[in-house]
């Protein structure tokens, strides 16, 4: 079964931020449509009144402390990135 | 005695250590095992960590493109309590490429089965079960999210252990599907696995997922068959794995028969939050920090955020495109919510079987393959593949993978599962099992 169309999925693709080649375009498509069909099998599992398990056990409502904390190696963090006066240099906006 | 203590025991010749380190760097031109090896090591047993979990100062890629020359400011909770302990950092260990795979082929250089080379190492922790069917003495830490430890522990005939969810902290994993990636252990024997899991599980302040855990360690003798795991696979398998329940009879163990509902609907649950959890945990690769770099800051952010993704592989791409997808507004309930829902009632289902047994099944449907025999296979097939391992994976159970049987030279593997915390029950199980079983490795580098 076909999914989503050609335009729909230039949609897809351009939200995503992924191009794709036209070799993989034409496979990614199909795997697409013949993944999400087999995803369609939950449809026939009732699951009404059930709570979503966002994870498989109870992890409880621990946060952390907002509050600033030493970190010797921030150099280490720099030297992933290129830096201008201390600052992380990224793409315009 | 576990070979941790054997190891520690043992004298060591003079240049011990700078042999075996150049045998392990020549075989692992063959094998790719390692995507880095340590230039020296301390006196510790050496462990290996796979390559998407942080080491200070070691580049750490998750053999994606996208994050070579990556290199960790700080050490992931479990690296720290394994130097800690005293084991000896060996090195960075292979594999798919973020974890997206069953067979190590998502990666610029696949693991090769040190079995035989014309066969997979599984996926997607590859290079540890590689490095742990190489290494004498040695144990890796590895990671799984949907059976990325049992599946090449099992081709590569080492036990594979992933624990409770929650039970080792994941801060320093690069993550990949923050609700099901589990960091595991695999090793050469389940006395060793016991024995560094005890060492590096427990809460951790920073990670609020981690949980110090209540532990079941009492060893029921049922064991649970589930008719949709044990039937319609290869031929071999079946007969392979009829004959170790029939051994297990004969060590007192009662099985029963069981059909578990909902099981059949565990992959595409899976595969719909694994994806979705994906295709966010990858926009933070950006193209100007963590690894790879396009330094053309003319581009507006959406051209150089898209140039950058060009880096990831096929795979990658993939799950972006369906986990953008199955998590956007218009079909969120009907995939992502349903999926989470699917996974509520699957774990009550398997919670209840769970009460007063273990589960036991082969870890994959088919025997090891090819290289060839897996470039045949479509996404959907790769997928349906770890319809054994996704079961406990989707709902953060606790289960071991240990080689029970060699078919024409390869391994053939099990998997128990055990219900949550009950993580030493089922390490027990394996270690009496081992107490039968005489496992074989074709290597057994820095043997003393």
């Amino acid at each position: 079964m076909v999914y989503m169309d050609d335009k729909e999925f230039s949609r897809l693709l351009s939200i995503c931020r992924i191009h794709l080649r036209e070799s993989e375009r034409a496979a990614i498509k199909r795997d697409v449509d013949e993944v999400l069909e087999y995803f369609n099998s939950l449809e026939s599992v009732d699951t009404n009144g059930v709570i979503e398990a966002y994870h498989p056990v109870a992890v409880g409502e621990k946060l952390r402390e907002d509050a600033p904390s030493e970190f010797p190696d921030i150099g280490i963090i720099l030297k992933n990135a290129k830096t201008y006066r201390f600052y992380v240099v990224g793409p315009n906006i | 005695m576990s070979s941790i203590t054997e190891f520690l025991e043992k004298e060591k010749p003079s240049g011990y250590t700078g042999k075996m380190l150049k045998e392990l760097s020549k075989l692992n031109e063959e094998l790719n095992a390692f995507n880095n090896i340590a230039d020296s090591l301390g006196s510790g047993m050496p462990f290996s960590v796979k390559d998407n979990i942080c080491v200070k100062g070691i580049e750490t890629t998750a053999s994606s493109r996208m994050l070579e020359g990556y290199i960790p400011a700080f050490n992931a909770t479990v690296v720290q309590r394994m130097l800690d302990s005293g084991f000896s950092f060996i090195g960075k260990t292979n594999m798919d490429e973020f974890g997206f795979g069953s067979f190590g082929l998502n990666s610029t250089k696949p693991a090769r089965n040190p079995f035989d080379v014309r066969y997979v190492a599984g996926g997607s922790s590859s290079g540890a079960a590689v490095a742990t069917s190489i290494l004498k003495y040695h144990v890796a830490i590895a990671e799984s999210t949907g059976g990325s430890i049992s599946t090449p522990a099992a081709f590569c005939g080492v036990v594979g252990f992933t624990p409770t969810y929650g039970a080792l902290s994941r801060y320093g994993l690069i993550d990949y599907a923050n609700s099901l990636d589990k960091i595991g252990i695999m090793a050469r024997h389940a006395d060793d696995v016991r024995s560094v899991f005890d060492k590096v599980r427990g809460a951790d302040a920073k990670d609020t997922t981690s949980i110090e855990g209540e532990y079941r360690r009492e060893v029921s003798k049922k064991i649970i068959l589930p008719d949709q795991l044990t039937k319609g696979i290869d031929e071999d398998v079946e007969s392979g794995f009829a004959r170790l329940v029939e051994k297990l009879e004969g060590m007192g163990y009662k099985t029963v028969h069981r059909s578990i509902p909902f099981i059949d609907k565990a992959i595409p649950a899976y595969y719909t939050i694994a994806m979705a959890e994906a295709s966010t945990n990858l926009a933070r690769y950006s193209g100007f920090k963590y690894g790879y770099r396009n330094e053309d800051f003319t581009q507006h952010y959406n051209q150089f955020f898209t140039n950058a993704r060009e880096r990831f592989g096929l795979e990658a791409k993939r799950r972006i495109v369906l986990g953008t997808f199955v998590r956007s507004a218009s079909v969120r309930d009907e995939y992502y919510s349903k999926a989470l829902k699917v996974r509520r009632l699957l774990i009550k289902e398997l919670g209840k079987a769970l009460q007063d047994g273990f589960i036991l099944s082969p870890v994959m449907p088919i025997k090891v393959p090819t290289f060839e025999e897996v470039k045949e296979l479509t996404a959907l097939e790769n997928y349906k593949m770890d319809v054994m391992t996704i079961p406990p994976n989707l709902c953060g159970l606790p289960h071991v993978s240990f080689p029970y049987a060699y078919h024409k030279g390869m391994p053939l593997a099990a998997q128990l599962v055990a219900g949550h915390w009950g993580d030493h029950a089922v390490l027990g199980i394996v270690e009496e099992w081992e107490r039968h079983f005489d496992y074989k490795f074709k290597y057994n580098i820095g043997e003393l």
